[in-house]
């Protein structure tokens, strides 16, 4: 069987051309796709722990997420045609009032590379539009981010706008520059994650992954 | 004791009466005091020491914003960087950012760089000096004000393709900071040569989050800190202290810092960690800092709380000599106008030496 190890170590180095050309390499030899997706998941996973430990920052999540997408390309259509698709869905957004998006992007860019399918919603997200995904894509993990102290009340009222439409298998996920552990506790939400990396960190030990 | 003269003792680490100040807002704050009694510019009130003299920010298309589209909430724009952005009508912050100007190498070589270089200078000498003299008649310390080169480069390729080149083509990414640290000192000297002195040059640019660098230590040395350095020396080479504003913890680089010259460090934003009681212990001797005033703890609107925050901070800070209030980035408006008179009490009573 074909060593996938430099798959994984082409997404660890964001090595987009060797990503692609060993994930069509392997493809065409009739490796199984979830093998070959646990191979880049893998590559992913590095570099989110690495992130964690200070070892790597926002430019090599960048890369490697960038070799992730590019390998994906490729290797969708056999994922599809094998009946194989993300066990989870994320809706993610940026909580209503709030413009900005690198922070979220981030996040959805590392679930996107952890395998969860993302449902990416925007800035400035009521939170009956978060409700309204939730429930179309049967989310299984909302994910809420917000930059400014002042849009914080809108966390809580998506949240509150969460709960009430009972969607009680999703989990809600917050994270942002003025977000702490205690705000999430305090709003009712299920977890807090400070970066993109722990944000999947999280997000797997909600599902119970 | 006039501001100008305090500010330069606490560069000095020399006795001064009080702790220099000065204070940002969201205009959405201001909006809010003045419906709440507030008479004055709330930094007349706090007594800033404070005075710009000019705004050095050299972008590609001056003069040439325009708006794309608008709706009930909101409207986007194409700025004097060329770059598209959408902005609340009726409140302050952060835009959401819909493109660039550069796309490429091939967009910066082509067509943005030899549109900087044929512009400029981005500054007006008659305001500035304009400025000098109020700033003087007022006894503030007066500052040389731009963008630094991080910031810079982001406007123009973006968070994602500026970070990404950083890596990919380290050499572009240099060329771009070099060329905008070399736009930014032209035009400080445009200043020079129309007769402005100035006390101090403060520059901006954020270049850190809650969890750290956003490029990283190693990168940030490599190919950011050289034009950070330069700049610096270029204010030390003519007498002039050096302050450095960026938002996150960069508690990482803070020694680099040092080493490239900077004297002073704003605002010091407390929700990423930083501490003055932790940083005046370690590096007061050698950095002034310049803030980090809990905004989160003003916006509780408790006075005991907020007591402890400016008095522990202003109390680390004086330790060195070598600190000024500010609060850790801009007052917001959950913050109520009485509230902050409190704050400014609580700064006149712990602020003074004596």
């Amino acid at each position: 069987m074909m060593d996938l190890t430099p798959l994984t170590d082409a997404i660890k180095t964001g090595n987009r051309k060797e990503a692609a050309r060993i994930t069509l390499e392997a493809v065409d030899a009739g490796l199984a796709p979830q093998v070959v997706l646990d191979a880049l998941v893998l590559g992913m996973d590095d570099v989110g722990a690495r992130f964690q430990r200070n070892e790597a920052f926002v430019p090599e999540m960048l890369i490697a997420a960038r070799a992730m997408k590019e390998a994906m390309a490729i290797l969708e259509p056999k994922l599809l045609a094998a009946g194989i698709r993300p066990e989870f869905t994320a809706v993610i957004g940026t909580v209503q009032g709030d413009l900005h998006d690198i922070g979220k992007n981030l996040v959805a860019m590392m679930w996107k590379g952890a395998n969860f399918n993302v449902v990416d919603l925007g800035t400035n997200v009521p939170a009956e539009r978060f409700v309204e995904a939730a429930r179309e894509s049967n989310a299984d993990l909302i994910g809420l981010s917000a930059l400014l102290t002042t849009t914080m009340p809108a966390m809580r009222d998506t949240v509150a706008a969460i709960r009430a439409a009972g969607l009680s298998k999703a989990k809600v996920l917050i994270g942002g520059a003025p977000i702490t552990n205690e705000f999430a506790k305090e709003i009712g939400a299920d977890g807090f994650a400070p970066d993109a990396a722990s944000a999947v960190d999280l997000a797997r030990q909600l599902m119970g992954v | 004791m006039t501001g100008q003269e305090r500010v330069n003792r606490m560069f000095a680490r020399r006795d001064q009466d009080s702790i220099p100040r000065m204070e940002s807002f969201w205009d959405d704050t201001l909006r809010r005091w003045r419906t709440e009694g507030m008479a004055l510019d709330p930094n007349g009130i706090l007594g800033s020491d404070f005075q710009g003299l000019c705004w050095s920010e050299p972008c590609p298309y001056p003069g040439q914003a325009a708006v794309l589209l608008e709706d009930a909430e909101t409207v986007t724009m194409r700025d004097g960087w060329g770059q598209v952005n959408r902005y609340w009508k009726d409140r302050q912050g952060t835009p959401e950012h819909i493109s660039f100007p550069c796309n490429s190498r091939e967009d910066w070589e082509n067509t943005v760089k030899p549109l900087l270089l044929a512009h400029g200078p981005w500054v007006n000498p008659d305001a500035s000096l304009k400025d000098l003299a109020r700033g003087r008649r007022n006894g503030k310390w007066c500052h040389l004000t731009g963008l630094e080169t991080f910031e810079m480069t982001r406007h123009l390729l973006g968070d994602e393709l500026s970070m990404i080149a950083m890596i990919d083509e380290p050499e572009f990414f240099a060329d771009v900071s070099r060329t905008m640290t070399d736009l930014v000192l032209r035009d400080f000297e445009t200043l020079m040569s129309a007769g402005l002195r100035p006390d101090g040059v403060w520059i901006y640019g954020d270049m850190a989050y809650r969890s750290g660098l956003l490029c990283g230590p190693k990168l940030y040395r490599e190919l950011v800190l050289p034009d950070h350095a330069r700049m610096a020396k270029w204010a030390h080479d003519r007498g002039l202290p050096f302050i450095f504003h960026t938002d996150g913890d960069v508690t990482s680089v803070v020694e680099d810092y040092i080493g490239a010259g900077f004297d002073c460090l704003q605002p010091l934003e407390a929700k990423a960690g930083m501490d003055v009681r932790k940083l005046v212990p370690q590096y007061g001797d050698r950095l002034a800092f310049f803030g980090n005033c809990d905004v989160m703890i003003y916006a509780t609107n408790d006075r005991e709380a907020i007591e402890e925050e400016v008095r522990s901070k202003i109390e680390a800070g004086k330790a060195s000599k070598g600190y000024v209030y500010h609060s850790d980035h801009s007052v917001p408006p959950s913050v109520g106008w009485d509230t902050y008179e409190f704050v400014i009490e609580c700064v006149d009573r712990f602020g003074n030496y004596d």
